[in-house]
């Protein structure tokens, strides 16, 4: 049975590649960004949280911390923040491409959490 | 700084070229600051390649307002860094003994760096002809 934290990174890595795969269809029906996709897009951040507050409390008894795993976890949370800032006036087609590329970037961090942990 | 169109392609390469700016210097300045004997020239090129990420992030910003002069040179200049470090990481791998951003045309971010400054200048190529937003 893997641990909370690394159950919490698989359901965060699978809802990251739907968020990717949905903005990328949007994106290239050349649509403009939905509101329900900005709703996804946030909810995946409120699981990027939940999965560094379980990094956070298994850093007290887990093994030694490192930077790197520190490093991520601060990055996984701020991603998409700083993303959906950068397009909060602009619902063109592109600005969905930039939810695209962000929740494949934590994705891809989430994973590597993992094999840092 | 109120010409900067609303949107258009650069909001995506803005995006990749912030995210690679801290991802590369978060990575060089873990691994210079922890592991510096292992890999320095390495570890430097990373910190390299971060810097050339943040300049091409306010590069394609300037140029997404038209003023794409520092573009034109920034955007080769990065293509260099990726194709000379790539290049040397695969001829010299002994230079090489831990893996830099741009190792064999930056394998280890799914060659992304080797795209990035392509689609950066046919993107600028195109915001040349045209200055007009999407």
């Amino acid at each position: 049975m893997p641990s909370v934290s690394t159950q919490i990174t698989f359901i965060v890595v699978g809802y990251a590649v739907l968020v990717a795969l949905l903005a990328l269809v949007v994106a290239l029906r050349k649509q403009e960004r939905p509101g329900w996709l900005d709703q996804l897009a946030w909810m995946l951040e409120a699981l990027l949280v939940v999965r560094a507050l379980a990094g956070l409390g298994a850093l007290g008894d887990g093994p030694p911390s490192t930077s790197t795993y520190v490093g991520y976890l601060i990055a996984s949370v701020c991603v998409l923040p700083i993303a959906m800032q950068s397009i909060k006036d602009d619902r063109a087609v592109w600005s969905s491409a930039v939810i695209a590329v962000a929740a494949v970037a934590v994705g891809v961090v989430a994973v590597r959490l993992e094999m840092t942990a | 700084m109120t010409d900067i169109p609303r949107s258009g392609p650069h909001k995506v390469l803005l995006a990749f070229y912030a995210l690679f700016t801290v991802a590369a210097g978060a990575r060089a300045l873990v691994q210079l600051t922890t592991q510096y004997d292992e890999a320095p020239v390495a570890y430097w090129l990373s910190l390299a390649a971060a810097v050339t990420y943040a300049l091409g992030w306010y590069a394609i910003r300037e140029a997404s307002a038209g003023r794409t002069a520092f573009a034109s040179v920034m955007l080769w200049v990065e293509l260099a860094g990726v194709l000379t470090v790539g290049t040397l990481s695969l001829v010299e791998p002994d230079w090489f003994p831990d893996a830099s951003v741009w190792s064999d045309f930056g394998i280890g971010y799914g060659f992304v760096p080797a795209v990035l400054p392509i689609a950066g200048l046919l993107w600028l190529r195109h915001q040349k002809r045209g200055p007009k937003p999407i």
